[in-house]
């Protein structure tokens, strides 16, 4: 989706960020007092998500900038700690948490490098490693293109040695970073999924073989690598489909280059069914077979869920026996049965994670 | 505008039009008639003149209880009415008709959706909602007006399943958006069965998301041989259909939960555990804590459960539950 409409908090300082931003977003600033008139323009569309999408707001983030994952007490969670740099998406998935979880949502990017990288600096003195993401309310790399936040932050990273930057993403946005001085300090992960989703459910997003390419380029700089399968949408032959998928990986990239690899299905806010039945006609997605997880999101019926992952973990294995797999939100038989261990512990997982992390990416392993 | 009391022929009325009656159906009128012949007509009628004969506006059971009482009689059987003047128009009539029972007793949903139709051809949904009050003895909302328009397009059946209670306002809603066919479909299907607002609301969800997830046509499932054997079986009571009906959709919507669920109970009652003992799966089978409990008025009661308990403890059937 391309922006066409550009607000800028007028609190904010025009400076050299400010002024790369606006040269590169095709549409006149419009210096704002409030983000009134920002949910009022946005509300104003019959579609106000998809409105959203092609409506910038550059402000700064008025609340914390790191943050705890939200994962809830149910389901093991990996301990990953978020990097508030932008909220909502300019691509269009049918199945995106965003559009049911900002009210109403809004594509902010969060200006102020400076602030980011004392914030930052704070997080690089604690002894401790750190998994940092960008991905989790915003896709990492769609801001590549307009923005100099994704180099600021490479470069940043790059100069200390607990914390991993990862950038998550379905774009192929790589080339301002191709050349940059990551010192192995981040990571590029791309979110997989079959060609079949991609093409009915994930809307101006990069294609598969796209995003593949993509990881080959940024390998062959020197970056890691990670891949999430997530969502996994359950549909007839989807078994054979996902299992191409993970072949591909290892057609593209040597698995020693993969920190990790996640995976899981698609779940989902009850409300969101009925935006996806609202703007997504063609989708049938909401009509898997699912039912009420504890944490009162609905998820593909257990069994459903454990075939799937055993044939893709399986494929994995195959080519990559060493490499880590771990599940975003899944409850001890799931791990059991799929994987055959349960990180039961508190941190258990977020620690195995921990330690791919200092392997792969040079980390002080002194901290683990 | 007032209306002027006189006393006219029966024969002058024409029974046949009916196009301002809104009950939607025959009341039986012998205690209506029975009232007459102990009190005498109270409330007379109302009636236009038109083209040389009289229509009804308001008061088509009293006539009809009047001509019962008076059916042995020969020659001509007189009624006293209010006849309205020659130059009432249509509105001025259609007011009176609805008036005269919304000021008696609360109209029916279905009485609603007739007099809002009828009233949306000389005002708008905005217009209605304003005189709601004068009109209807209570306040309408425009958005509650508009839901009437809607589901008043229903096409037959669908205002008498909704008098009937076989069709609830948020289902007719509901089915209201969907294609000619499809509405078809569910019309059919509420003749036949009969079910809370919350089941029908389910039926009618499995049904479209069965459609859309096999790219078939609800036409298609309503036609499955399955679900004609049981909406078409005369011997069966509705409420059994009604069960009948909800179990196979669920099969057909979650075919994995569905086969699951019956293995699990199949093997929890092959457990023999009694009937005082409740073991129960994990809702959803979503978490591995299944639940277990009985109650005991009396020792030996508590007694013959521990027992019965204790003799399940080596059944295949309950390791496997655990182990599956």
């Amino acid at each position: 989706m391309k922006i066409d409409t550009l607000f800028i908090d007028k609190a904010i300082q025009k400076d050299l960020e400010i002024d790369y931003l606006i040269s590169k977003v095709n549409a006149d600033p419009q210096w704002v007092e409030n983000t009134q008139t920002i949910y009022d323009f946005i509300n104003s569309d019959d579609d106000p998500i998809l409105k959203a999408k092609k409506t910038l707001y550059v402000t700064q983030n008025k609340g914390a900038v790191i943050k705890e994952c939200p994962g809830t007490s149910f389901y093991t969670c990996c301990d990953y700690t978020i990097l508030y740099t932008g909220t909502f998406c300019t691509m269009d998935c049918s199945y995106c948490i965003l559009q049911a979880y900002f009210h109403p949502p809004v594509l902010q990017y969060f200006a102020g490098l400076k602030k980011l990288g004392h914030t930052l600096e704070k997080t690089f003195r604690q002894n401790k490693i750190f998994r940092i993401g960008t991905g989790e309310y915003t896709d990492s790399l769609i801001w590549e293109k307009i923005s100099l936040q994704p180099k600021f932050l490479i470069e940043t990273f790059a100069k200390q040695n607990n914390c991993l930057l990862e950038l998550k993403t379905k774009t192929v946005n790589i080339e301002s970073l191709l050349h940059l001085d990551h010192n192995e300090k981040t990571i590029f992960s791309w979110s997989l999924n079959t060609p079949a989703i991609i093409s009915s459910e994930e809307k101006g997003t990069a294609s598969l073989k796209a995003r593949f390419e993509a990881a080959r380029r940024v390998e062959s700089e020197g970056y890691k690598l990670a891949f999430h399968f997530d969502p996994i949408v359950i549909y007839p032959g989807c078994e054979v489909q996902y299992k191409k998928v993970v072949k591909q990986i290892f057609k593209y990239v040597r698995p020693e280059s993969i920190v990790w690899i996640s995976i899981g299905t698609f779940r989902f806010m009850p409300k969101l069914k009925q935006i996806i039945e609202k703007r997504f006609k063609h989708s049938t997605i909401p009509y898997g077979e699912f039912i009420l997880g504890l944490d009162n999101k609905m998820r593909y019926f257990k069994p459903l869920r454990i075939k799937i992952y055993k044939e893709i973990i399986s494929c994995i294995k195959e080519y990559a026996p060493n490499l880590l797999v771990y599940f975003c939100m899944e409850d001890q038989e799931v791990w059991e049965k799929c994987i055959g261990i349960f990180p039961e512990k508190e941190g258990e997982l977020g620690h195995l994670l921990d330690k791919s992390a200092v392997t792969h990416c040079n980390l002080n392993s002194n901290l683990l | 505008m007032s209306d002027h009391l006189c006393e006219i022929n029966v024969s002058d009325i024409d029974l046949a039009d009916e196009r301002y009656k809104i009950l939607f159906s025959e009341n039986d009128i012998e205690f209506l008639a029975q009232s007459f012949e102990e009190t005498g007509l109270i409330y007379p009628p109302i009636v236009r003149p038109l083209n040389n004969k009289f229509i009804i506006i308001s008061g088509f059971n009293r006539i009809r209880a009047h001509i019962h009482n008076n059916r042995a009689h020969n020659g001509e059987i007189k009624i006293v009415v209010y006849k309205t003047n020659a130059n009432t128009t249509d509105y001025q009539c259609l007011l009176k008709s609805i008036t005269a029972f919304a000021f008696k007793r609360r109209l029916t949903q279905a009485e609603l959706i007739i007099c809002t139709s009828r009233l949306h051809h000389f005002l708008d949904e905005k217009q209605i909602a304003k005189k709601s009050p004068a009109i209807f003895n209570t306040e309408l909302s425009v958005r509650f007006i508009k839901d009437l328009l809607i589901v008043g397009d229903l096409p037959d059946p669908g205002l008498e399943l909704i008098q009937t209670g076989n069709l609830s306002f948020k289902s007719s809603k509901k089915i209201a958006f969907f294609k000619k066919d499809t509405i078809k479909v569910f019309l059919e299907i509420f003749s036949r069965i009969h079910a809370s607002n919350n089941k029908q609301l389910e039926i009618i969800l499995y049904i479209m998301e069965i459609a859309a997830r096999d790219d078939i046509l609800p036409t298609e499932i309503f036609n499955n041989q399955e679900i004609q054997d049981i909406l078409f079986d005369d011997k069966k009571e509705t409420v059994i259909k009604t069960s009948l009906l909800r179990a196979y959709l669920f099969e057909l919507r979650f075919p994995t939960v569905f086969k699951m669920r019956q293995m699990v109970l199949k093997k929890i009652t092959s457990i023999k555990l009694g009937n005082k003992i409740k073991f129960l799966p994990p809702e959803n089978l979503d978490s591995q804590t299944y639940s277990i409990s009985f109650t005991a008025g009396t020792y030996e009661e508590f007694l013959s459960n521990v027992q019965n308990l204790n003799a399940g403890l080596e059944k295949k059937e309950l390791k496997d539950i655990f182990n599956q």
